[in-house]
């Protein structure tokens, strides 16, 4: 089971080994990148610009900027330099171990759901008997022996188990009852949770090293840092930057507004940057209007309430995020759960509820709300709208659609699951989402009808109460949101007519229109805008490098043989692995790895008891040779792990990688 | 007892007959008679060991088959229809409106919210062009804007960007919240503290962290919101006590012993929770009285120092500085890094156990992204300069004071916040009230002998009567005096019909460091003849 932890001189293995791969130095790939920047700027290519807009800083060709960083980790390996140096044609100009750079436009998708087929993701496979019985089984060694342990241990290391008895007429804070899971199995594989980590959480991170002494009770840092690749930060466009055009707005916008607004959004707290994120966001998901909330936990936990109350229903998807049963305890409403996006258990339920009404007193419920998630965090499926929406029709409950995983995300357009199966998003009651996602801000938001959402200023708890969002991170959200929607610039109304065939000039059918492009007028006016967001070019290509990655890894894993759970699309990959040991040793190997990958591995109760799962999150901030390594280290560590257990046509590791591309234009996969 | 027997016998003779059954099934399957020898020795050794697994495989067996959907069909009340009855039902019942449209006050009070344009600070520009004097903002340390920290947060976000994009237990703690969690500890003498992404969100995740259903809380009647919500998050019994009144705490920690001895019930967790500055009025608790009765009794304490913490004390650790009271002695205190550190987030310091616990048990720092490190970075540079710089804390106090110089003279208002409290409010006065609407009194109980109220109930025993949107149309006319004068001052906001005791209407005043004495002066001026205007206008 290998669950003891690692040895103290195991964090140091992040210490390079010379590589015996044709890895490039330093020094030739610096001068091989501004070589071509010098040819580049012969040529005269600068990156075309809009004229109407202020030409920003962020665009630059300087080659040790997009190159370097300053915690002088590792700077000789793939995760600081693409393997390949650019060419003439290429001007990157972010951070490669921030946001990879990756020119081949082959290795593009556009996230979209098929018109016509019915949504489905991969059916759960069920892994053979052998490996179900011995999870079992170690869970049950490590029970007892975390019994017997503890019978010992209350009795010889009385002073350990002081603070889970009640002493001085003080009942224990946690008895140890209560914490028996936390202490005698989940601290077994501590060393892969809570990882101190430094610098960007983007294409690659920095993490902290650390030991432990005594067995995972504490964890001492051993002051050395490895770089590893990041596959596990909710940054799915790659917006944890920073450098480039949204670092350079927040930088103007802290020196403008300083950090904090002062209040609640109600008593003091309401700057006109709010307003402006505000009108954004709306345009931006295709609603009436938005508010948004300094947290994303809290969008729905205080938000919930102001919708539903007694005498009315939630029915909630059993997987729903901590979050949202929080909000719903909090209301006062009634639960009740349907199976993981199983339409035909919430249409079984909607009937009955609707039938039996309130309990005991069956009188009809007030409302109806059906709250599930765009993309599920921990199972990578999708919610079935499709389906859901004609449930809607027939049943008429009310929708929350819980988009913090799949806004920016999904969809040719990245506004979230309405946009990947080409729904109006009005047709959906409310569409809440966080910032701490995609756009690599924080907070969250809730659009809806302009009534809804008034309503909701008033009635939520964080009008009155909470903390307005502060203007960096509002500022962090316009910029992204803008640079996914591209920037018209403003318009005179009245020379719209004339010549409303130039593209770019925002009639008042074009305002409505969806998916629509950011107003110049909503930004701030300080703002500076970079050319490539002006366009929407970055956000375009953001988008559809996030959805060719995805859907590589997704497919690559299937044909590996591995069993994952999810929709090919969903850019959260759970790879499963079942056995509790396992966890520690998939994590171990490949943070140890020689180029080290991060990774997160997921458990009960986050998870059901056996399905254990290691759980990717894609970003476009990698490059394809990032997805070739992950599989690569899949490959090794599933032989040695005995993970491939799935069924299905497989293809040879090399095979995947040459073939990645056809692998995922593949319309479904054999 | 024979009786009983022998109306057993034939269940024994069927018990007996199926484990023979069982038996003989079992010794058929291969393997086990391995895995029977192995049982009986392991019986012979240790026979608790045998329990304890049967218990399990139980216990395993009873999680695999727990359906986590349980429906209601099987109870009594359940009415049975069938498929064409039920679409009937459905097609005949009509749902409310998700969200009924505001009425005309609620409109015109969203309408009324000031809106910055630009910084905020002790002198912003709203929206309307005109610049005010801000005595709306929680702005008490006065280092909104402050040069440093703008500095501080450009670096650190050229370092780690913004958004930390994951939850803390999945590399979402780039280093700079574990320092700024090591700073408010040591800035307050704790042990540890652990940071939470939203102030609001933290008291209510850290009490169901720690209060479980059977635990007891003893609370002020007048806590806040975010408490209120943590005590029913946490499904603990709650005995209350009259608001900052420790004769009545008192009463009710004696009454909830005498309970624990007549019911003879086990020993559980008990906690007194309540705030440093009350949000409600700006009282302030008797911190060394509720440090000996917590001692006396037994209780832990979670005291919720949102508004005193950056805000009271010689360099604004909050009310344990004020009085001198060791940090250690508050077992879970709760503090604003929002408002007293002018960055965003909340924290709970305390022993080590008591942050261990909660990067597991709490729920709003375990499932959500822990907060932009630029923002952690913000909250310990304010905790050095407010360290390093007692004359922030001074200052703030020279202006609460003048403030209250000229406010305390109104006859027509009454400040019901401690002299030292940097936020004020401001309550009608008993000459200006409006006549509370004529309510048919809540049925007098028959007087208990006893001067207390009844600790079960979150209603105290006189409450009193108002008219609460009568007194909040007049204070809110005087907010809109005020800023006509150049003055933004706020009503204190509130959740009508969801807080659990109404509050008294009133107006929120926070006073600010930043603010040069005259101004505070000026402000508090235009402020007194607002209110006396509309007041006395009325009479
Ligand atoms: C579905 C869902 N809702 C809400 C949240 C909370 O968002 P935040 O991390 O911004 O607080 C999360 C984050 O994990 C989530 O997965």
């Amino acid at each position: 089971m290998a669950l003891q932890s690692p040895s103290p001189h195991a964090s140091i293995f992040g210490k390079k080994k010379k590589s015996s791969s044709p890895m490039p130095t330093a020094a030739s790939y610096l001068s091989a990148v501004s070589e071509a920047d010098a040819r580049a700027r012969a040529h005269g290519s600068t990156p075309n610009s809009t004229p109407a807009l202020s030409l920003s800083s962020s665009v630059t060709s300087s080659s040790d900027e997009t190159v370097l960083d300053e915690f002088g980790v590792d700077t000789n390996d793939v995760l600081s330099y693409p393997s390949t140096p650019p060419t003439s044609e290429q001007v990157f100009t972010t951070i490669h171990s921030e946001f990879g750079h990756c020119a081949n436009e082959s290795y593009r998708y556009t996230s979209q759901h098929r018109a016509g087929t019915p949504y489905k993701s991969y059916p759960e496979q069920d892994p053979p008997y052998y490996i179900l019985l011995t999870t079992y089984l170690s869970y049950l060694m490590v029970i007892c022996l975390g019994h017997i342990r503890d019978f010992f241990g209350r009795r010889f290391r009385a002073q350990n188990y002081k603070h889970l008895i009640s002493q001085n007429g003080y009942a224990a804070l946690n008895s140890d009852f209560d914490s028996f899971y936390t202490r005698r199995l989940k601290t077994r594989i501590d060393d892969c949770f809570s990882h101190p980590v430094t610098g960007v959480p983007g294409r690659t991170i920095v993490l902290l090293d650390r030991y432990s002494p005594d067995y995972n009770v504490t964890m001492v840092p051993t002051g050395t840092r490895t770089r590893g690749l990041n596959i596990s930060s909710y940054n799915y466009l790659g917006f944890a930057q920073a450098k480039g055009p949204c670092a350079d707005a927040v930088e103007s916008s802290i020196n403008r507004y300083g950090v904090s607004s002062c209040g609640s959004r109600l008593e003091g707290g309401t700057l006109d940057l709010h307003q402006q994120a505000e009108a954004l966001v709306a345009r931006f998901v295709g609603m009436e209007d938005s508010l948004i909330s300094s947290m994303g936990f809290a969008t729905n936990s205080t938000i919930i309430p102001a919708l539903v109350s007694k005498g009315c229903l939630v029915i909630s998807d059993e997987f729903n995020h901590a979050s949202i049963r929080f909000g719903v305890r909090l209301s006062g409403a009634n639960v009740r759960m349907f199976k993981h996006n199983d339409m035909a258990s919430l249409e079984s339920l909607l009937r009955e509820v609707i039938s039996q009404g309130q309990p005991k007193t069956h009188r009809p419920w007030k409302k109806i709300l059906v709250i599930v998630e765009g993309l599920y965090s921990m199972e990578g499926t999708l919610a079935n709208l499709p389906v859901i929406m004609e449930l809607k029709k027939k049943y008429k409950f009310y929708l929350f659609v819980d988009e913090a995983h799949s806004i920016g995300a999904l969809g040719p357009h990245g506004r979230g699951v309405a946009d990947y199966f080409g729904l109006n998003p009005r047709s959906i009651d409310i569409l809440m989402g966080t910032f701490t996602k995609s756009f690599g801000a924080a907070g969250g938001y809730i659009t809806g009808s302009k009534a809804l959402i008034d309503r909701i200023r008033v009635h939520g708890h964080s009008g009155c109460y909470a903390e307005a969002m502060s203007p960096p991170v509002l500022t962090q959200v316009i910029a992204s949101m803008a640079s996914i929607m591209g920037i018209s610039p403003a318009s005179e109304k009245a020379s719209s007519s004339v010549l409303s065939l130039s593209k770019g000039e925002p009639s008042v059918t074009e305002m409505e229109k969806f998916p629509g492009t950011a107003p110049m007028t909503v930004l701030p006016s300080w703002m500076p805008v970079a050319p490539s967001m002006a366009d929407g070019s970055d956000g375009y290509v953001r988008l559809r490098r996030l959805a060719f990655n995805t859907r590589y890894l997704n497919r690559g894993l299937r044909k590996l043989g591995f069993i994952t759970y999810g929709c090919d699309d969903s850019p959260v990959v759970p790879l499963l692995l079942f056995n509790p040991g396992k966890m520690a040793v998939f994590s171990r190997l490949m943070r140890t790895r020689q180029i080290p990958i991060v990774v997160v591995v997921v458990a009960y109760p986050a998870t059901p008891l056996v399905t254990s799962r290691v759980r990717f999150c894609l970003s476009a901030a990698h490059t394809k040779d990032d997805v070739d390594l992950v599989l690569t280290a899949c490959d090794e560590i599933g032989d040695l792990l005995d993970l491939k257990q799935g069924s299905g046509d497989r293809w040879p590791l090399k095979e995947i990688i040459d073939r990645a591309v056809e692998l995922v234009n593949m319309p479904e996969l054999a | 007892m024979s009786i009983a027997k022998s109306g057993l016998d034939p269940l024994f003779a069927l018990v007996s007959h199926s484990v023979e059954v069982i038996e003989t099934n079992f010794y058929k399957l291969p393997g086990s008679a391995v895995i029977a020898r192995y049982v009986r020795e392991s019986h012979r050794d240790d026979p608790g060991r045998t329990l304890l697994e049967v218990i399990l495989i139980i216990f395993a067996i009873r999680t695999l088959l727990q359906s986590r959907t349980h429906g209601e069909s099987q109870s009594k009340h359940f009415i049975k229809f069938d498929e064409h009855e039920i679409d009937e039902l459905v097609h005949e019942w009509t749902p409310e409106p998700l969200a009924p449209a505001l009425d005309a006050t609620e409109q015109a009070d969203l309408d009324a919210v000031s809106i910055i344009s630009g910084p905020t600070g002790p002198k912003p520009k709203l929206n309307n062009g005109k610049t005010v004097l801000n005595l709306a903002s929680y702005n008490f340390s006065g280092l909104s804007g402050n040069a440093e920290i703008k500095e501080r947060c450009v670096e650190a976000l050229r370092k780690f960007g913004l958004g930390s994009c994951g939850p803390p237990g999945f590399y979402g703690n780039q280093g700079v919240q574990i320092q700024a969690e090591q700073d408010i500890a040591d800035f307050l003498g704790t042990e540890g503290a652990i940071m939470y992404a939203q102030a609001f969100s933290t008291i209510s995740s850290v009490i169901p962290a720690f209060c479980k259903r059977g635990d007891i809380i003893v609370a002020d009647r007048g806590v806040n919101f975010a408490i209120q919500k943590g005590l029913q998050i946490s499904r603990c019994t709650v005995r209350w006590y009259d608001h900052n009144d420790m004769d009545s705490l008192e009463h009710v920690l004696q009454s909830v012993e005498k309970e624990h001895i007549k019911r003879k019930s086990p020993l559980t967790r008990r906690f007194i929770v309540t705030e440093g500055i009350f949000d409600q009025d700006g009282a302030m608790s008797d911190l060394p009285k509720l440090v000996e009765l917590k001692l006396k009794y037994k209780y832990r304490i979670i005291l919720d120092e949102s508004l005193s913490f950056g805000s009271v004390g010689r360099t604004g650790r909050g009310l344990t500085e004020l009085y001198n009271v060791p940090a250690s002695q508050v077992d879970m205190l709760v503090g604003s890094a929002a408002t007293g550190l002018v960055a965003c987030g909340g924290f709970c310091a305390g022993s080590d156990v008591v942050v261990r616990h909660q990067r597991i048990n709490g729920t709003a720092y375990v499932f959500s992204a822990s907060m932009p490190p630029m923002m952690a970075v913000a909250a310990s540079e304010s905790i050095n300069i407010l360290r390093n710089t007692p004359s922030l804390m001074s200052t703030l106090q020279e202006n609460v004071r003048a403030v209250r110089a000229i406010l305390d003279k109104v006859d027509c208002i009454t400040i019901p916040s401690h002299p030292a409290s940097a936020i004020i409010h401001i309550k009608l006065g008993p000459s200006s009230v409006p006549a509370p609407p004529m309510t048919p009194m809540t049925p007098m109980t028959p007087a208990s002998p006893s001067r207390h109220s009844k600790p079960t109930s979150v209603q105290p025993r006189d409450a009193p009567q108002f008219d609460a949107t009568e007194e909040e149309r007049l204070l809110q006319e005087i907010v809109e005096d005020a800023l006509a004068q150049g003055v933004l001052i706020t009503r204190a906001k509130r959740l009508r019909g969801q807080e659990l005791i109404e509050v008294r209407p009133s107006i929120r005043l926070a006073v600010s460091a930043a603010m040069s004495r005259k101004d505070c002066e000026k402000a508090a001026s235009v402020v007194k003849a607002s209110c006396i205007k509309v007041l006395n206008k009325r009479r």
